[in-house]
């Protein structure tokens, strides 16, 4: 890929105009890295997004909205009450690229090593986005395909909303690479809710040893309206997993990556389970 | 070729004008320019050779679209300190004995002035996640990591560099 031109748009709606004017050649910029992992030899007109703002973390209340165009460094250094997505932006990549790297770009084209659409699965978020209007997509949907095809029409990433995790609901992620700021090679999060001492629901996403970030929902229903023991989790992570086409990256065979996603579960669940029984909030 | 672009950047301190190609990147951009300090390492974003300051934080400029340093502030090892005047972390590098090549010093010193300019006194945790980006292929990083803290022990070091 190959960028021929440079327009710099001032607002989102200008973005989004410019991006359906120039149709199949628009190519939205945000941090720039994952610039490196687009060879096919097209020629592009960049629109680089460092202008329209959209930067940011702000509680409502019920959820977060982090800014599509807000660094992974900021996710990673924001603190608030019952706030667990800085995990995720602490685990990704290194500082450098955490600067530079948006949470919008890390979700617009996904790679399958990505680490937030794991997270954003299991935190059920909504990706708020402008198309003729603003209009918002729940996670399931949007990450049911690449993001990058349905923004092909130039709807542009504004905000991702992340829901307050209510009282007696926990969050727990577990990434494996072979060193700190390596490539995920399996990404799991978990969310629990919990009810006394059972399950209410949990949701559970997997990446990097999947083809493309999804639930785990074999995992979830071995998990729902079960006691939230030791035991729970370990049969929820060995028989949830079995039937999943695990694909192991690098020098990960097949089945490694599925022995290395029921250990990931387990760990995430064990997290989330901690989270939840918090009281120093 | 591309119809060049017209970038205005903060450059250690001094606005310039360069052109650039469209599909520059920013390490491209300065090298061309005469900044050699920032290395071309990998040039996939790993090394941390290539490590420059943008608007303060620590970037890999093998990377960055040099579009995206249109209107900003571009801090090179060039800007940070020089023989008469060095920066506490390049004059801690040399007490420690902690440049061997020194391919990746340049870089290591920028995300050093990053992290001092933002905390003076960061704890252990803080210089890992914030140091994590640049690797060294000769030290062991025993010396680098002595060096800065002796520069944290000292006080911190912020604020004393030409930028």
């Amino acid at each position: 890929m190959k960028i021929k031109a440079v327009r710099r748009p001032e607002t989102p709606e200008q973005a989004r105009d410019w991006a359906r004017e120039l149709g199949e050649q628009a190519l939205y910029v945000a941090g720039g890295t994952g610039l490196h992992f687009m060879t096919d030899p097209a020629e592009m007109v960049a629109i680089p997004l460092d202008r329209i703002g959209l930067r940011g973390v702000e509680c409502s209340g019920r959820h977060y909205r982090i800014g599509a165009l807000t660094p992974l460094a900021d996710v990673m250094n924001y603190r608030a009450e019952r706030w667990a997505f800085h995990e995720t932006g602490r685990r990704t990549a290194t500082h450098q690229i955490r600067n530079i790297s948006t949470v919008g770009g890390n979700i617009c084209r996904v790679f399958p090593w990505c680490d937030l659409p794991v997270a954003l699965l299991a935190l059920e978020a909504t990706m708020v986005l402008l198309g003729d209007d603003g209009y918002a997509v729940p996670a399931d949907d949007y990450f049911a395909s690449q993001p990058a095809r349905r923004l092909a029409n130039g709807d542009l990433l504004l905000a991702v909303d992340v829901p307050v995790l209510e009282a007696h609901m926990g969050f727990g992620y577990r990434k494996e690479v072979i060193c700190h700021s390596g490539f995920s090679l399996m990404t799991v999060a978990a969310r629990l809710r919990l009810e006394g001492d059972r399950i209410r629901d949990a949701r559970v996403a997997a990446g990097a040893a999947l083809p493309f970030p999804a639930r785990l929902k074999q995992v979830e229903a071995l998990l729902a309206d079960q006691p939230a023991t030791p035991d729970t989790f370990a049969r929820a992570a060995t028989e949830g997993v079995r039937e999943v086409a695990w694909k192991g990256r690098e020098d990960w065979s097949d089945a490694y990556a599925a022995h290395a996603a029921a250990i990931a579960v387990r760990d995430a669940l064990d997290r989330a389970l901690t989270f939840a029984r918090r009281r120093d909030w | 070729m591309n119809d060049p672009l017209t970038l205005h950047i903060r450059l250690n301190g001094e606005p310039r004008v360069f052109a650039a190609d469209p599909d520059e990147k920013l390490l491209e951009l300065l090298r061309r320019h005469g900044l050699k300090g920032a290395k071309f390492g990998c040039r996939e974003g790993v090394c941390g050779a290539c490590t420059v300051l943008l608007d303060g934080r620590a970037v890999y400029a093998c990377l960055l679209p040099a579009c995206l340093a249109d209107g900003h502030e571009v801090v090179t090892i060039e800007g940070v300190g020089d023989q008469e005047h060095p920066h506490p972390f390049q004059q801690a590098l040399v007490e420690a004995g902690a440049v061997q090549c020194g391919f990746c010093i340049p870089g290591m010193v920028l995300s050093a002035k990053a992290l001092l300019d933002e905390n003076p006194q960061p704890e252990d945790e803080e210089i890992r996640e914030k140091m994590d980006g640049n690797l060294c292929r000769c030290t062991g990083y025993e010396k680098i990591w002595t060096a800065l803290k002796a520069v944290i022990a000292a006080g911190g070091g912020g604020g004393e560099d030409a930028s």
